[in-house]
């Protein structure tokens, strides 16, 4: 065993660096890693919980809005979610309770946003230009002078 | 180990030439060999995957989910609702988006490309100096890659892809190095200014696992964005994707990308 002193003393200290690195990585890596692969598994369930969902879809405003529910669901706006000119759910309603009121964008800015006629549009979809379409002041919710934007077809 | 040459040494009476050195060795290998699989076995303890009950508990559960998006670009009119839709959802700091729309024009003179804000606020009327012949919107996300060129460059593990196909990025275990936001071909990634972690497209990961539609696709007035379960057959993106021409982003990369599209052009990277 003389002989092999030298031999134990290396074998020593890997071992105590060995025992260190899993000293240390016991503290350093945190608990739910390696779980499902080399992340932390906990995060996939804080991801589920990080917000509250803040659209809730056209469905959602029908119990207490249904007679403007009824006129988009029967216009050219059928498909258009409540929630791209006001805001969503959210700011309007948290947990069943109305806690503020709802934003709206009734700029025509927010109509050209779809139907201004720019290049990149499917060339069916309706669109106008507006300087020619518009033959007031181009301002403010001048759209809504003639249209309905929850059933816009005159 | 080798005991050949049998001289006393400075320090120490000399040791019996006859020792059995044989058995020495024996003991000395029996002692690291158990050393080494104690070591080993803790080290596959560490690392071994256990069957852990899926995160969600019974509301959800990822093995029964396999998540995908199909864009129609034909049916994309520009509005950019989706890119409000995504950054109201997921608070989205200020000169930064989740997902964008761009415009391709393009003709015989030359083509021009354009994506103001991420289309956050819509497309104005651009004029070219050449006549183009085709023009149209190519909205674009995260790919949620099942080979993630983003994943592989993490150096903490923050980055990682779930069962049911979501990439995704933990906050907390996040260095902000940005390592995935040059490795993403896509860029898709971008670092938060506040917070210094990287941040990305989750799928809306709090609603489709509450069954909601990301927020993007639950505001597109066109039906361009369509996201659902493979695993299931009556879902529409397995419908598109299993009986229609699909196509993906930069194909050679080989990150296999699960948003498909639909009507894309070759003039788009």
């Amino acid at each position: 065993m003389e002989h092999a002193r030298h031999v134990f003393r290396v074998v020593l200290v890997v071992i105590v660096g060995l025992a260190a690195i899993l000293i240390g990585r016991g503290f350093l890596v945190p608990k739910s890693h390696g779980i499902f692969g080399a992340y932390r598994a906990d995060n996939v369930a804080e991801q589920m919980k990080a917000r509250l969902p803040a659209h809730q879809g056209a469905a959602s405003c029908t119990p207490c809005h249904k007679g403007k529910a009824e006129t988009r669901a029967a216009g050219s706006h059928k498909t258009v979610s409540c929630e791209v000119c006001h805001a969503p759910l959210l700011r309007h309603v948290a947990e069943g309770k109305v806690t503020g009121p709802m934003p709206v964008d009734k700029a025509f800015t927010a109509c050209a946003r779809c139907h201004r006629k720019i290049q990149g549009r499917p060339e069916k979809f309706p669109q106008v230009v507006l300087e020619q379409h518009v033959t007031t002041k181009l301002e403010g919710a001048v759209c809504l002078e003639c249209h309905d934007p929850h059933s816009p077809k005159l | 180990m080798d005991h050949a040459p049998c001289t006393p040494a400075p320090t120490a009476p000399p040791p019996p030439c006859d020792a059995p050195a044989d058995a020495e060795r024996r003991g000395f290998l029996k002692i690291t060999g158990g050393a080494v699989a104690l070591l080993a076995g803790l080290d596959a303890a560490a690392n071994t995957e256990t069957h852990a009950p899926p995160p969600g508990g019974d509301a959800y559960n990822w093995e029964e989910h396999r998540w995908a998006y199909v864009i129609d670009t034909s049916k994309c009119i520009g509005c950019g609702s989706c890119v409000r839709a995504c950054k109201a959802e997921n608070e989205v700091p200020e000169g930064f988006v989740r997902t964008w729309v761009e415009r391709y024009i393009s003709g015989p003179g030359g083509s021009y490309v354009d994506s103001p804000k991420g289309g956050l606020e819509g497309f104005p009327p651009v004029p070219t100096a050449f006549t183009p012949t085709k023009a149209f919107f190519v909205p674009k996300m995260c790919n949620h890659c099942k080979e993630t060129p983003c994943v592989q460059v993490c150096p903490v593990g923050a980055s990682y892809r779930t069962k049911d196909g979501v990439v995704m990025v933990d906050g907390k275990s996040c260095i902000g190095c940005g390592y995935c936001v040059q490795a993403c071909p896509y860029g898709s990634r971008y670092l938060n200014p506040v917070t210094h972690t990287a941040e990305k497209c989750t799928w809306c990961y709090h609603r489709i696992t509450k069954g909601l539609k990301p927020a993007c696709v639950e505001v597109c007035p066109t039906s361009t964005r369509i996201f659902g379960n493979m695993l299931r057959e009556d879902e529409p993106v397995r419908q598109i994707i299993d009986h229609e021409r699909v196509s993906i982003m930069q194909g050679h990369l080989l990150t296999e990308p699960q948003c498909f599209y639909l009507h894309l052009d070759m003039e788009v990277r």
